[in-house]
């Protein structure tokens, strides 16, 4: 088993992966990175040009920009801090064995396990009808009420938010599931003993033994917040305008054609994604292993 | 069959030497132990014979062939690890029946085989199960059952006994001896438990830091240990040491401390002789103490202290003080002690061991 | 552990039952739709359905390409709902398929084999999460246009993996990372070349895994609309997701809620066998020794 062998093997292993996201994502991302120092457009008359960081200084200098990341950040953070405790809720629900335990775990697993790219539209369409049906008078007074209380398109957001909490709620219940079925149950009987109050059980023990898992899932679920509003915003070609960055981005390309400031739009939020990641690697790397 | 060589055989990882220039001729049909503590280097010697660790210098060669370019596949050796590692997702047949598999028996062969070494260990009603559902002790077998059916030239282990508990190590322990006896397969066994060495080898191989101490028979090792490190790591429990300086007196070469003085046997005058005003090691087993009696030569006896008395039935084991050295020592049940009782002890003169105390080296 | 105290045990019953309720309603919801007719979908009671019908499943099979007749003034369009599904199956069955096989691949490299850097190389292709994908399709079009993968769904078998293969790689390398090396070994001294060790003791022996990989791959893959939608423009090539968007709503609501439910519960149906392996893959991929 030469060493070498070992490297060249694992480097040629590791080859379909990363051509994979090399076609998929990193000459995009380059492009995209690239095009946010232009003033690409499919509109310009003139040839596109390098405008070095004017898109990223105009960005800082639109009041509109600083809205849309405050709601994004917004958005994100509450989003993904809901769905963790939910999800921490259900899951918790499911520790312990109790008859019909299958069944409710089989109902959980279901808003994840139904395919969000139809659920979405079904969401979406039955809580904005487009054709009178028994209910849509009961949700066009919620939609007025909505928007009527947080301006225009507000409503459509707040549906779809629920949808992602909804269904990330259940991604992430399975998830620690899965972690707390690894915890020794002896260690909760451990603390039991310990302790008599289930909250200080629950910080002390609980979560520190979930930590891998509680770091993983907070990062997917911030990296899939916008992942639905996507979904509806392509749905409905751009009929939600709650402006977060994303929308902003497309709304900017497609209607705008302004390629330039929507790729340097897009981008804001990546380095502020990899700062949190990097913090969590920490946590939910697996830890090396002696071998025995 | 076949015999095993090690020639100055090396292993160097990124930061660690793991072993160093081995060299070890290992005969056909013998059992040979490596014996030594935690982190010695004798599982990494053991998987370069087994294929599973590159070999960083020196030669490996089993039967008359060079092994150091071999595949594992292609050494011809059945191997034990600690934790069993059987198949998960295969029944006990299957597990036993995966090496001859792979080099495509007939099927008639494989069952026949498998069939023996069931019958061999005692596992024929477990052949059916998955690993899961076995004892420690069933796994054990199986693991060992794996082994045997392709009738390699060599067997190596792994520590394989340690995760059982205290009994069916025993147990085990002697099976695997009748087994060696009936088969006659050269085996290379790891372990780092003394007692086991010393049951099962023909020869034990005492490692430390990655450096083979000395290479014998059990009771060569023990009755002459080359250093001060094998000393003390065979026999149970270990060796006593004690500083001493050697004195002429008397016309005789005395060893000398602070409340312990005893006279050089004279097997070993000569050679302690050059050592004479210098500070060498005296080491004693602890059943080479006995309580004095009037007819030990008051030479060889010297008062002690009781501190810590622990009967274990056949023997007491008495924690003592001569001065402010401690001295373990190994008595007859009868013995009435208690603790802070005055007690003089006489050694047992041939079975007194000198060390160097700048190499270790027996004296 | 003393028997629970009945007040405990209504407790935790409740929560069960609001739990499930929250998770399963809306799903019940959309069945229910389908199962109307649109008679009992303007007037009935949205909550139950009174004469359920398989109707408008069957008229989502009934398309031999032409129209179907009037509602009011509009013409009714139709739509190649069986060339959706079997699109869709191809599609879903080959990204799974291939970003299986791709992570296997590195996760093994890199949890087994462990070249240098090979945390940072795993933190690497996780890291690929944080690419912002909201305008990302402007640049992934040329890619696909450069790949002659226009309105192929082969762009789709190369697209839809990227979503999962990070997190899969993950699992697979943990996985492989705290999987004790002995059993692997014993193969190797037994006869098996590394290939053989792989494909006949270490590949079964991590079942769940390769589970628990394969449904996420799934459950990642059926969420996604927006790719499919923006690479598959010819109506003949486009999943259900990507077709069900191109409905009139407004004429066949009833229709693409049963083109919902015709998608979703095959995969439902396939999550649930594998909901165990799932939560076993997971356990067994994060904990040393599960
Ligand atoms: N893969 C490795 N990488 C780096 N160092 C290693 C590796 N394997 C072993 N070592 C080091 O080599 C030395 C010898 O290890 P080895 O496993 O041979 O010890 P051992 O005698 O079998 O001990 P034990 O009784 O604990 O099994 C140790 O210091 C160990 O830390
Ligand atoms: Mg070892």
């Amino acid at each position: 088993m030469g060493r070498a062998r070992d490297i060249r093997l694992a480097y040629l292993l590791l080859a379909p992966a990363l051509l994979l996201l090399l076609t998929a994502l990193a000459y995009p991302v380059g492009w995209e990175v690239w095009t946010s120092l232009t003033d690409l457009s499919p509109v310009n008359d003139h040839p596109t040009s390098f405008v070095g960081l004017d898109n990223y200084r105009r960005l800082s200098g639109d009041p509109a920009f600083w809205r849309a990341a405050a709601n994004t950040v917004a958005y994100a953070a509450l989003t993904s801090a809901v769905k963790l405790a939910l999800g921490l809720g259900l899951a918790l629900l499911l520790a312990r064995p109790f008859r019909g335990r299958a069944l409710v775990f089989l109902a959980i697993f279901l808003p994840w396990a139904y395919p969000a790219s139809v659920s979405v539209i079904g969401w979406y369409w039955t809580l904005s009808p487009p054709i009178p049906t028994a209910y849509s008078v009961f949700m066009g007074n919620m939609k007025y009420a909505v928007d009527g209380a947080l301006g225009g398109g507000a409503w459509a957001f707040v549906s779809v938010t629920l949808f992602n909490i909804w269904r990330g709620s259940s991604f992430i219940g399975i998830f620690l599931l899965a972690g707390i079925n690894a915890v020794p149950p002896e260690l909760f009987e451990c603390a039991a003993l310990e302790s008599k109050s289930a909250w200080r059980r629950f910080w002390l023990v609980t979560v520190p033994l979930l930590k891998p898992f509680l770091a993983l899932a907070v990062f997917l679920a911030l990296t899939t917040a916008f992942a639905d509003l996507a979904n509806v915003w392509m749905l409905t070609a751009g009929r939600i305008v709650y402006p977060v960055l994303g929308t902003h981005a497309y709304w900017l390309a497609i209607h705008g054609g302004q390629f330039g400031p929507a790729s340097a739009l897009s981008l804001t939020l990546a380095p502020f994604l990899l700062a949190v990641l990097f913090v969590l690697f920490r946590m939910f790397d697996p830890p090396d292993q002696e071998r025995a | 069959m076949a015999q095993v060589m090690m020639k100055d055989l090396n292993k160097k990882y990124d930061e660690v030497h793991a072993v160093k220039d081995v060299n070890l001729h290992i005969r056909d049909k013998e059992f040979v132990v490596l014996v030594g503590p935690s982190g010695c280097g004798k599982s990494t010697t053991l998987r370069m014979v087994a294929g599973l660790e590159e070999i960083t210098a020196g030669e490996i060669s089993i039967g008359d062939r060079i092994v150091n370019d071999l595949p594992p596949k292609d050494r011809d050796i059945a191997m034990v690890f600690q934790n069993y590692a059987l198949y998960p997702h295969m029944t006990v047949y299957d597990n036993m029946a995966f090496g001859l598999k792979m080099r495509k028996f007939p099927k008639t062969e494989i069952a026949k085989r498998v069939g023996e070494a069931a019958e061999i260990l005692g596992i024929q009603e477990l052949l059916k199960r998955k690993p899961r559902q076995l004892s420690g002790g069933q796994r054990q077998r199986v693991a060992v059952g794996r082994a045997i059916v392709r009738h390699p030239q060599v067997f190596l282990f792994d520590e394989p006994l340690s995760n059982l508990d205290a009994k069916l190590r025993v147990q085990m322990r002697v099976e695997l001896k009748r087994l060696h006896d009936r088969l006659e397969t050269t085996a290379i066994y790891v372990t780092h438990d003394q007692v086991e060495a010393m049951t099962l080898g023909d020869r034990v191989v005492v490692m430390k830091d990655g450096w083979i101490q000395q290479v014998g028979e059990p009771l060569e090792l023990y009755g002459h240990p080359a250093n001060r490190f094998v000393a003390g790591f065979i026999g149970s429990p270990s060796m006593n040491f004690v500083e001493m300086t050697v004195a002429d007196a008397n016309g005789a070469l005395w060893a000398d401390t602070p409340g312990l003085r005893v006279k050089v046997p004279p097997a070993s005058a000569a050679r302690l002789g050059p050592y004479k005003g210098q500070r060498v090691t005296l080491g004693i087993r602890p059943e080479d103490l006995r309580v004095a009696t009037g007819a030990d030569a008051a030479d060889y006896s010297f008062d002690t202290v009781v501190e810590v008395v622990e009967p274990l039935g056949s023997e007491i084991l008495l924690d003592l003080k001569a001065g402010p050295n401690v001295i373990v020592a190994r008595v007859d049940p009868t013995v009435r002690a208690k603790h802070q009782d005055k007690m003089r002890l006489s050694l047992h003169p041939e079975r007194v061991h000198f060390f160097d105390n700048k190499t270790e080296l027996a004296i | 552990m003393s028997p629970r105290p009945w007040w405990r045990k209504l407790g935790h019953g409740s929560l069960l039952l609001v739990a499930t309720v929250y998770c399963v309603f809306p799903i019940y919801f959309m069945l229910v739709q389908s199962l109307k007719t649109a008679q009992e979908d303007v007037f009935g009671n949205p909550l139950i359905v009174l004469n359920p019908t398989f109707e408008n499943f069957e008229e989502l099979f009934q398309q031999s390409g032409e129209s179907h007749g009037y509602v009011g003034r509009a013409l009714r369009r139709s739509y190649p709902v069986l060339d959706w599904l079997e699109n869709t199956i191809i599609v879903f069955a080959g990204s799974v398929a291939v970003t299986l096989v791709v992570s296997l691949l590195a996760g093994y490299a890199l949890g087994r084999l462990r070249p240098p850097g090979f945390r940072w190389w795993r933190r690497l292709i996780f890291a690929s999460y944080v690419v912002p994908h909201t305008i990302l399709f402007v640049p992934l079009y040329q890619v696909i246009v450069s790949l002659n993968l226009e309105n192929n769904l082969l762009a789709l078998l190369v697209v839809y993996p990227t979503l999962a293969v990070p997190f899969c790689v993950w699992i697979f390398s943990a996985y492989f990372q705290n999987l004790p090396r002995a059993v692997e070994e014993s193969a190797l001294v037994e006869g098996a070349s590394r290939l053989t060790a792989f494909f006949r003791i270490l590949l079964p022996m991590s079942k769940p895994v390769v589970v628990a990989a394969g449904i996420f791959a799934l459950g990642t893959i059926a969420s996604d609309f927006t790719l499919a939608s923006i690479l598959l423009l010819d109506a003949h090539n486009k999943t259900i997701p990507a077709g069900l968007a191109t409905m009139e709503v407004a004429l066949d609501e009833l229709l693409a809620v049963a083109g919902i439910n015709l998608m979703a519960i095959p995969v439902v149906l396939i999550c649930a066998v594998f909901a165990r392996g799932y939560v076993r893959g997971l356990t067994a991929a994060m904990v040393e020794g599960a």
